[in-house]
């Protein structure tokens, strides 16, 4: 497993990506179906194949969410998308209620989660997904790294067989996963080896890390980076095992820190808490501004890894001045 | 669709299996009410909701909907839906005189939880009924099966937003399976319905969100089996406004917001079994029953 085989390719869409995955399975599956809230980007295919197997909710998430649970009782697994923040907090006592608890098969896919839709501002950020979700009992979570892991994740949960939230995102990722070789979705992922520190990163964060150990390289410092897309089940046993050759571990996600990837590092490797460094979004309110430049406000960017990584390893007296 | 383990069955008349008069309903339902009222001399309990909704949910079961005995799973079972959850104790006092549910009531949740016979989903968080029945009634018409939905809402239950967002949704799907059945008591916790956030005029706001409506005395088990049989049969979603009176049965309850929950005393016991005593001796015989 190595990010040199994305090295090459262009930033791309985790719907476009996913699109083709969801219209497969419903090919494949008679029992699935899919419904949104006025957003299709995720299943045009499907709609053109076979309309009837794509329902269509309205601006009207709490509504969807229940009545995707009516279609599975009825024996369909629903794949059921919708705008992030809207989905999870708007129907959050559907997701609980109707979905969590009883444990039904349907896939939950947020589009736009963390601060992927910049600009847009805080109404349409969801840097509280995870932690909501984490909070749900039952409910199998996702953060995919680009729109290789996404379909990657989609083709390993579906057909739908239990709950579970895959986050993506709004606009373009750069690419970090290599498509011909993607790894296990539920385990670590290595993507750059290295021996004075590893980057746990979840997520858009998974390229940021890899950047910032980039740059950590020129200065002489050598960081590894792996990617964690499964949230829960969380791969505590490997996160254990790799964090223990490593007297620095530094977390990055583009999440409220409850229940995100920092929380779930920091129990798995256990031992002194300063080992562990978690980078996650706070509650500050967001200024105006893109996808980078939040993920730079909040500190989860290359920049803020960098600074995390050779702030600790500089203290420590590894290295000589790396910068 | 592959999940259902029977190919789909050309459906007799309603409950053919058990035919039933209004006079039977009504005898069954107040032996359900007396359950209910036996355990709310042991605990604290929704009574009033509950005696409200017996003769719905009575009729619909005995009259309406259609099903296998012994066999609640049976996919291709008309479902029923107590989206007013706070009704539990009527539900089951019923599914346990119809002998779908055994076993002490008195430890049963206070809201129907999933996995008991007879209930299709845990219910009262409220609001979540309509869409629940909105999904089953789609889902059911997807996969060519020939089951039907019936949602009980309570009236107060309708200030939630998601029951307008359902009705939109059941309209815009022309979901002719599916019926929401209101029980108008016209209270709700704290009070009048009119007082604490008016629902009036219920009937045009329904007919405007695209359902066919009728109303009916939701204690008269003539009057709502004709009804909600003409809704199911209608080419949309339908909705009857079953006119009850919260703590039916029981003097000293009916129409008293006290009663929302409550807990009866012994001598309150004597009394509320006194009074359905007398009004059974004073119905018509049921023949045959």
């Amino acid at each position: 497993m190595s990010a040199r085989g994305a090295a090459g390719a262009r930033p791309a869409s985790m719907r476009a990506a996913c699109a083709p995955v969801i219209a497969a399975a419903v090919r494949s599956h008679p029992d699935v179906i899919t419904a949104g809230a006025d957003g299709q980007a995720l299943f045009g295919p499907v709609i053109c194949a076979d309309p009837r197997r794509y329902v269509e909710a309205g601006i009207a998430e709490t509504n969807l969410v229940a009545m995707a649970a009516g279609l599975a009782r009825t024996g369909w697994r629903p794949v059921v998308g919708a705008m992030a923040p809207f989905l999870i907090r708007r129907a959050y006592e559907q997701l609980r209620l109707d979905v969590s608890l009883p444990g039904l098969p349907i896939v939950l896919l947020g589009v736009g989660g963390g601060l992927s839709y910049g600009p847009l501002g805080p109404t349409h950020h969801a840097v509280d997904d995870i932690a909501l979700m984490s909070a749900l009992p039952r409910m199998d979570i996702y953060c995919p790294a680009d729109a290789t892991d996404a379909a990657h994740v989609l083709r390993a949960c579906l057909p739908p067989g239990r709950p579970a939230y895959i986050r993506l995102t709004a606009r373009e990722d750069p690419p970090v996963i290599d498509p011909g070789e993607p790894g296990d979705v539920r385990a670590v992922r290595t993507l750059r080896a290295g021996r004075d520190a590893l980057v746990l990163a979840t997520g858009r964060c998974v390229a940021e890390a890899l950047a910032a150990a980039e740059h950590c390289a020129g200065a002489g410092l050598d960081v590894a980076v792996a990617a964690v897309t499964c949230l829960r089940p969380f791969p505590v046993e490997q996160v254990h095992k790799l964090a223990r050759d490593y007297p620095l571990v530094v977390t990055a996600e583009e999440a409220a820190g409850p229940g995100g990837l920092g929380d779930r590092v920091a129990t798995a490797v256990g031992g002194p808490p300063a080992r562990v460094t978690r980078l996650c979004v706070d509650n500050r309110y967001p200024p105006v501004g893109t996808h980078e430049e939040l993920l730079a406000f909040y500190g989860v960017d290359r920049s803020a890894i960098t600074s995390a990584l050779t702030r600790t390893l500089i203290r420590k007296g590894d290295h000589e001045d790396p910068v | 669709m592959s999940s259902s383990a029977e190919q789909p069955s050309r459906h007799s008349p309603s409950a053919e299996h058990r035919p039933v008069g209004p006079a039977d309903v009504l005898a069954f339902a107040d032996r359900a009410r007396l359950r209910v009222l036996r355990l709310a001399a042991a605990k604290p309990l929704h009574v009033g909701p509950a005696l409200s909704v017996i003769d719905l949910l009575a009729t619909l079961r005995l009259t309406v909907l259609r099903d296998r005995p012994g066999r609640p799973d049976w996919p291709d079972r008309d479902r029923l839906l107590l989206s007013k959850g706070h009704g539990a104790y009527g539900l089951y006092a019923v599914l346990a005189e119809s002998g779908v549910l055994t076993g002490d009531l008195d430890r049963l949740p206070g809201h129907p939880a999933d996995g008991l016979p007879g209930v299709e989903a845990a219910t009262g968080a409220l609001g979540h009924g309509l869409s629940l029945g909105c999904g089953m009634a789609l889902g059911t018409r997807l996969a060519g099966r020939p089951g039907r939905v019936v949602v009980v809402t309570g009236d107060g239950e309708l200030d939630e937003g998601t029951n307008w967002e359902a009705a939109q949704f059941a309209a815009h799907h022309r979901l002719a399976n599916l019926v929401a059945v209101v029980d108008r008591n016209g209270l709700q916790q704290e009070g009048w319905t009119e007082d604490v956030l008016r629902l009036e005029p219920l009937a045009d706001k329904w007919r405007a969100f695209g359902w066919s409506v009728a109303e009916a005395d939701g204690h008269d088990p003539a009057a709502v089996r004709s009804s909600v049989t003409a809704l199911l049969d209608g080419p949309g979603p339908g909705v009857l406004l079953a006119h009850t009176v919260k703590g039916r049965g029981v003097s000293f309850m009916e129409n008293d917001p006290g009663w929302h929950m409550g807990r009866l005393t012994a001598e309150q016991l004597s009394t509320a079994t006194k009074e359905l005593v007398a009004r059974a001796a004073a119905r018509p015989q049921v023949v045959g029953a």
